[in-house]
């Protein structure tokens, strides 16, 4: 049998190499995706040793939560205490801060695209001077190697430096490699460092060092010089090894490729599912062709075992191949999106791609599992094939009966909507989210595929009816075809179905996410103008001087400035981290309408305030006048006194203090955006003397913004386009993301329509016998091809949309308030696949052309 | 083509040294050796010869669905040896009707449809009248909306021979259109080739391996190696079956 199946597969070229393509793109992406996520974890891990080396011991401030730059600062007097310690030889402490950009000779500020821009105090033990000298006083500087090369500094001149607080002259001094003496390890971000007291003054951070950097003396043990620290700094500080800080380090930079690899795989899931999809309709049609051969097989005494098993080998075949061109082809693609990410503005170093023995593995049960998983049910169809199969000239497998096609779809399809209802709603973690949602949308499309047979033929029919009227015979017997074998129809539109429901998903959330946005932009915004980071790259914007801000209230045009700050995890409620947003609560209202509900922003103590979204709230049971225990990421505990409940998540997050509360508690004082309104304008006379206060006050806001060339300033109408825009772009880029399925569902039309045409092919020769032009048989099979996929597009859309408007009633309000549906979109989608379905079928059109008449109707 | 058999008859189509050959060295076969043929307009001709002589390689090679190697090709005017594949197409359906063996009809399409399909393809809505007669002589006026697979073997090669019929081309070609069926059936498909010559004037050639269907046509031409050895005007089955004695088929 294997000989037979073997035998099948060479005879029929172009169909295993078809099949085996689709195959081989689910590999790829599998592989593709873990190589690249692997590679990307062991670069990290060599930065993480980089970024801990050069010390043997660090003492930190303890901290339970937070971000690292919001950690309290040790004192400078710990580091004497330190250098007291038994066995320490040096300490080398260590400062830090976000948000520092280097401005060039043109004016412009050197912005890392996606990476940090960073600030340091220079540490000798992993910044290698390789030209100059180091930082030794005020108003010096000295950069990495990468970022100097780049933008072309040159030592001596003088450079302004945005800092976190101020804009400053600098001169640089030196240049250096960061990591290693003789290569700099750089994943794209930019490095300023500076001398010690110059880098607190600049970074505001005069009363301590981030960390201590301890160096052990020869002859001491390392561990024994830890034992001493830990017992003379006590519980509020950890000394840690540089393994240890290294191995924390990765396990930060983890969290991102994590994020990063379960994108990756979400589109592999799709590019694999998809697959499935196509291979299993192969399977299906190449059965339904080789009914007579298989029925000869019969006849001359093979078992219906021997047959089912042949057609599993060949499937296995088919698995194996792929796979191994698959892991190749993932190899290439991982490259691939290493360069891409490079051009993106994330250069990776260069090093070995790491093909792990976990990815070889996923790949075989991929590429080996999903082809024999698709050949189960062919399979056992081929063991009802009778030997009297081969006899019959037009033999056709049974088809599944609609009835039991649409109440067992239906079933599917119900059970795969409980479980995408129950992942949306029943609030799991990201895992079991993820994993609930996935198995729901894979039933939901195996229930939608099952049922979809039922009505592809009255729906071909009926998208075909003005083909038939309109196009003469070319298109009345396209329209035929497509309407003919209802189940090739169906699971042929089921491979674009899906990539178009998803992208319709996303379309649908992502237009009425935008609607809600604008919506609150029109009603809540008060402030005239907007002060935020230039940044248009990825990750969040980074903050900007606080100064500037200061800068801007200090102008007379000017009546108000409100500062805006947020941080990840920046309080702690009931243990657990709760994002915040920090703000003068005094003129909240003036700025942005948060929709108080109960109490008010502006009442109460600054300095023990809480303004609480109503979700958040209900959750803890909290209202006006309340109380809670907050802890910051400085280890400092307060009482808050809950002074208002807002509805209006847009501006304020779920939780919101004040800016005096925030200062006692965070270093980082950075605003994440700022706003202001204009003095004057309520007792503005006419409208030219509006304009002439709009004018003024611009003008006046973009002179001090001159100095930092990292910050814009917008108006409400350009702001607003500006987060329109850039929703719409995050959109895109998800939908285009999607849309590589598109190219598999488009191998799976080309196969589909090639063995379709293969199987029509005494008709098409005797079509062509009687007096069908080439042309007019090309067009035919356009048609075909045309009605299947905008079935197929329709299909997928409506799907998409209705999926979508569940999706957008599941969400949470504070992130989504009304339903829009963006019908020129999804418009377009049904026509790019009325496109992919003209393109797929343009090569078997061609072959069914050149096919030589007499052969084609000597073929049975 | 209103010329009675009395009056000497004008040509339909012809071949003039006519060669054909399939491979190349060894395996070089020679299906057609310099034939020349002709076949009057309003005739009915049968060609018979064994198995292997050349028989469907001259039909095919005459109705433009295979060309030459050598020699010409001639329907009315036309040499088609000159033809570029489209003008062929073109020529196919608008001059010359085919009838296969079997399966002749396109399954999606009803009777009526398979028999109008050569109009179709042209976009023409062609000669109603005359296609109501055709239809009517098949005998199946009452079945035009089935589709092929509701119908007979025999009632599908008899919308066959209407279909060829219905574009009132120059020449029908049929390679064994009784080859698939039972003797009853063959006798209906066959009288009625015979009335559209008779009746419609038609002009047909056949290919056949039975004496009984020769000897509906007007005269049987005999091919042994690609080549025409014999051949016998108004024949009977008697007559045709002394002829193959003789020539050892
Ligand atoms: N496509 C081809 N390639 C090679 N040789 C061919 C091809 N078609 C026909 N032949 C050869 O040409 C010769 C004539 O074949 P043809 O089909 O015309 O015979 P025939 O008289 O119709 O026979 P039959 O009565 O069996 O139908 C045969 O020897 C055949 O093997
Ligand atoms: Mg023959």
């Amino acid at each position: 049998m294997f000989k037979l199946a073997l035998r099948s597969l060479i005879d029929k070229k172009l169909r295993f190499a078809l099949t085996t393509f689709v195959v081989v793109l689910g590999v790829m992406f599998v592989v593709g995706s873990f190589t690249l996520t692997d590679s990307l974890r062991s670069t990290f891990s060599g930065l993480a040793r980089d970024i801990a080396q050069g010390t043997d011991l660090t003492v930190r401030v303890d901290q339970s939560f937070g971000g690292d730059f919001d950690r309290a600062t040790v004192p400078e007097a710990v580091g004497e205490q330190v250098l007291g310690v038994e066995g320490v030889d040096r300490v080398q402490p260590e400062l830090g801060a976000l948000n520092v950009f280097i401005v060039d000779g043109e004016g412009n500020a050197i912005r890392p695209p996606g990476p940090p821009a960073l600030g340091f105090s220079f540490n000798p033990g992993t910044f290698f001077i390789t030209d100059g000298r180091q930082p030794a006083a005020p108003g010096e500087f000295a950069t990495d190697t990468s970022t100097a090369a780049g933008n072309g500094l040159r030592i001596g001149e003088t450079y302004e430096v945005n800092g976190p607080i101020t804009a400053e002259p600098f001169e640089l001094v030196g240049v250096f490699n960061f990591g290693a003496p003789d290569s700099h390890t750089g994943l794209g971000q930019t490095m300023a460092a500076f001398e010690l007291d110059e880098a607190q003054r600049f970074f505001g951070m005069e009363d301590g060092y981030q960390a201590i950097g301890v160096l052990v003396s020869p002859g001491s043990e390392v561990s024994d010089v830890q034992d001493r620290l830990e017992a003379e700094l006590g519980d509020d500080y950890r000394v840690i090894t540089q393994e240890v800080d290294a191995a924390e380090q990765e396990e930060d930079f983890n969290q991102v490729v994590d994020i990063f690899n379960t994108i990756l795989l979400v589109f592999a899931f799709i590019a694999v599912f998809v697959a499935a999809f196509i291979i299993n309709n192969t399977f299906q049609i190449i059965l339904g062709q080789r009914v007579r051969e298989i029925g000869l097989w019969r006849a001359i005494g093979a078992t219906p075992r021997q047959v089912s098993r042949s057609v599993i080998t060949e499937s296995a075949i088919v698995g194996v191949v792929a796979t191994i061109i698959g892991i190749g082809l993932g190899l290439v693609l991982a490259l691939v999106l290493r360069a891409i990410l490079e051009l993106i503005g994330f250069p990776l170093p260069p090093g070995p791609l790491t093909l792990q023995p976990r990815t070889v593995g996923l790949a075989l049960l991929v590429g080996l599992g999903v082809t024999m998983i698709s050949s189960i049910a062919p399979a056992l169809r081929a063991r009802k094939i009778s030997p009297v199969a081969a006899l019959a000239h037009d033999f056709r497998l049974d088809p599944t009966s609609l009835r039991r096609r649409v109440i067992a779809g239906g079933t599917v399809f119900a059970a795969g909507v409980v479980a995408l209802a129950a992942g949306m709603t029943a609030g799991l973690d990201t895992t079991p989210t993820f994993v609930l949602l996935g198995i729901g949308a894979v039933l939901a499309f195996v229930g939608i595929n099952t049922v979809s047979p039922a009505f592809a033929r009255p729906a071909a029919s009926a998208l075909g009816r003005p083909v038939k009227s309109l196009f003469g015979m070319p298109g009345r017997l396209g329209r035929d075809n497509a309407a003919r074998n209802p189940r090739r129809t169906a699971s042929t539109a089921g491979a674009l179905l899906i990539g178009l429901a998803l992208m319709g998903l996303a379309a649908v959330v992502g237009e009425s996410v935008k609607k809600t946005f604008v919506n609150i932009i029109e009603n809540a915004v008060e402030a005239d103008y907007f002060i935020r980071s230039a940044e248009t790259g990825f990750g969040p914007p980074p903050g900007f001087p606080a100064r500037l801000a200061d800068e801007i209230e200090a102008l007379d045009e000017i009546e108000s400035v409100m500062r805006v700050q947020f941080a990840f995890g920046g309080l702690s409620v009931n243990g657990e981290p709760r994002d915040i947003v920090a703000a003068d609560m005094a003129q909240a209202d003036d700025h942005f309408d948060g929709q108080v509900s109960s109490g008010d922003m502006a009442a109460g103590d600054p300095l023990t305030a809480l303004a609480l979204h109503s979700d958040s709230a209900a959750s803890l049971g909290v209202g006006v006048g309340d109380t809670l225990e907050a802890t910051f990421p400085d280890n400092q505990t307060e009482t808050l006194t809950v002074v208002a409940v807002y509805e209006d998540a847009a501006i304020y997050g779920n939780w919101l203090i004040d800016g005096a509360l925030w200062d006692s508690h965070f270093n980082r004082n950075d605003l994440a955006f700022a706003s202001a309104r204009i003095a004057g304008l309520a007792s503005a006379a006419d409208e030219a003397e509006l304009a002439a206060l709009q004018d003024g006050s611009r003008a006046a806001i973009e002179g001090v913004l001159d100095r930092y060339p990292t910050v814009k300033v917008e108006n409400q109408a350009e702001f607003r386009q500006a987060q329109e825009s850039q929703l719409t772009a995050l959109i895109r880029v998800i939908q285009v993301l999607i849309g590589l399925s598109f190219v598999i569902a488009l191998i799976g039309i080309i196969n589909t329509l090639s063995l379709s045409v293969f199987e029509r092919i005494h008709e098409i020769g005797l079509l062509r016998s009687v007096g069908m032009t080439r042309k007019q048989l090309r067009r035919s099979i356009y048609w075909e091809a045309l009605i299947v996929a905008v079935f197929g597009g329709l299909l997928g859309v409506t799907v998409g949309t209705v999926f979508g408007v569940a999706t957008t009633l599941a969400l949470p309000e504070s992130f989504v308030q009304t339903v829009a549906v963006p019908w020129l979109d999804l418009a377009v989608f049904v026509l790019i696949s009325a496109i992919a379905g003209l393109l797929a079928a343009i090569l078997p059109a061609i072959r069914a052309g050149r096919m030589n008449i007499l052969d084609a109707i000597a073929h049975e | 083509m209103t010329s009675s058999p009395t009056q000497a008859l004008a040509t339909a189509a012809r071949a003039v040294a006519a060669s054909k050959i399939y491979g190349s060295g060894d395996t070089e076969v020679r299906a057609l050796d310099a034939i020349d043929v002709a076949f009057e307009e309003g005739r009915f001709t049968a060609i018979m010869g064994p198995s292997g002589s050349g028989k469907s390689t001259l039909m095919h090679c005459m109705a433009g669905l295979d060309t030459v190697t050598s020699g010409q090709v001639i329907i009315g005017d036309t040499d088609l040896t000159t033809l570029s594949e489209k003008d062929l197409t073109l020529l196919r359906r608008d001059n010359v009707g085919f009838v296969f063996q079997a399966y002749n009809l396109v399954p999606t399409l009803t009777a009526i449809e398979n028999i109008t399909l050569p109009m179709d393809l042209a976009g023409e809505t062609g000669d109603t009248a005359w296609i109501d007669e055709v239809v009517g002589a098949t005998g199946l006026s009452d079945r035009t909306k089935h589709r092929p697979n509701e119908l007979s073997g025999g009632q599908q090669q008899r919308v066959a021979v209407a279909r060829a019929l219905a574009g009132r081309p120059q020449i029908i070609f049929a390679d064994e259109p009784t080859g698939n069926v039972d003797s009853n059936t063959a006798a209906e498909i066959l009288g009625f080739m015979r009335n559209a010559v008779t009746e419609m004037g038609q002009t047909i050639v056949m290919v056949t391996h039975d004496p009984v269907a020769a000897s509906y046509a007007d005269r049987v031409v005999f091919l042994v190696d690609g080549k025409i050895v014999d051949e016998l005007a108004d024949p009977t089955p008697q007559t045709i079956r002394d002829h193959m004695t003789r020539l050892g088929a």
